[in-house]
């Protein structure tokens, strides 16, 4: 059987799923509008500005920093044979152009994917409305990219 | 809650580090939801995890809406979680509105292979020039974004 169907592994996952989502409510970044107050900048001046997002991420990043750290200090993870460390290294025109897309799409609403899905616990008016759209832009991206991992890796390497 | 909220931001943030750190240790694979969402339909063999990483993150959200109410938005005690409506000198309506964010932010993160956890969390976190490079841009552009449209 495959590793990524024995229960170690699908029980990680569900550890990690889970933690990530009490994270999101914790740090109430599951609220668009305490995230579009981050976003907010010109409220610097008057002090209206809330900078919990910044308080949110920078932790986060320190973690996973010492994670990966330990990571390649281990020939391979506890419940798989590899790492799937991202294989793209070149900065190339559809990385940036979809961080630009992103960028309108997160301003626009104060919610990116993961809040996205979270938010299903709280069901907020319209909401099936911007999970099937995220689906719909990202399975039309699919179709944009150079399908198959040569060919994007020969864009992206 | 409308200000600033550092101790829960913190202690949230840890949570989420703590989850992309069970992931990347446990199973070898980034936190990155755009990542994890995106790649549910056949014939992607990794189904099974994936599907079981979403459920669970509504579920931690839910569940620990219960054991600590009344943070912000959710939950019992809390307010109810609302989407952000369109500014309303735009005249655009909110279904369409939202349909148009959610659109961009799928195709976005589709092409751009990433989002706020993918690149903002572990991509930093790897020191991957990739990251830096979408994460600059999409912060700046979110924040133009807001600022041009005046939603907040």
């Amino acid at each position: 059987m495959s590793r990524a169907l024995r229960l170690p592994y699908l029980l990680t996952a569900a550890l990690s799923g889970f933690l990530f989502g009490a994270g999101l409510y914790v740090s109430q970044m599951v609220d668009p509008q305490k995230v579009l107050r981050f976003l907010d900048v010109t409220a610097i001046p008057t002090g209206g500005w809330d900078p919990s997002l910044a308080f949110v991420i920078v932790p986060a990043i320190v973690v996973m920093f010492v994670a990966v750290r330990i990571g390649r200090r281990q020939p391979e993870p506890l419940f798989d044979t590899d790492f799937n460390e991202p294989e793209f290294k070149r900065i190339d025109a559809p990385l940036v152009v979809g961080a630009v897309l992103f960028g309108i799409g997160w301003g626009m609403s104060g919610i990116c994917p993961g809040p996205a899905i979270s938010l299903i616990a709280f069901w907020p008016d319209h909401l099936p409305i911007f999970l099937i759209a995220l689906f719909v832009g990202s399975y039309a991206g699919a179709f944009v990219i150079p399908s198959g991992r040569e060919e994007r890796l020969a864009v992206a390497r | 809650m409308d200000a600033f909220s550092p101790i829960p931001a913190l202690a949230g943030g840890l949570l989420i580090g703590l989850a992309s750190a069970i992931l990347w240790l446990g199973n070898g694979r980034i936190v990155g939801i755009s990542g994890i969402f995106g790649q549910l339909l056949p014939p992607a063999r990794t189904i099974v995890w994936r599907v079981i990483f979403l459920v669970a993150l509504v579920l931690g959200a839910l569940v620990t809406a219960y054991i600590i109410p009344g943070l912000g938005v959710g939950g019992p005690g809390g307010e109810p979680a609302q989407l952000a409506l369109p500014p309303p000198s735009l005249g655009i309506g909110a279904p369409v509105w939202i349909a148009i964010a959610g659109l961009l932010t799928g195709f976005g993160t589709k092409i751009g292979n990433g989002c706020t956890s993918g690149h903002g969390v572990c991509g930093i976190a790897r020191l991957s020039k990739r990251s830096f490079a979408a994460v600059g841009i999409f912060f700046s552009v979110a924040i133009i974004t807001v600022t041009i449209t005046g939603i907040v």
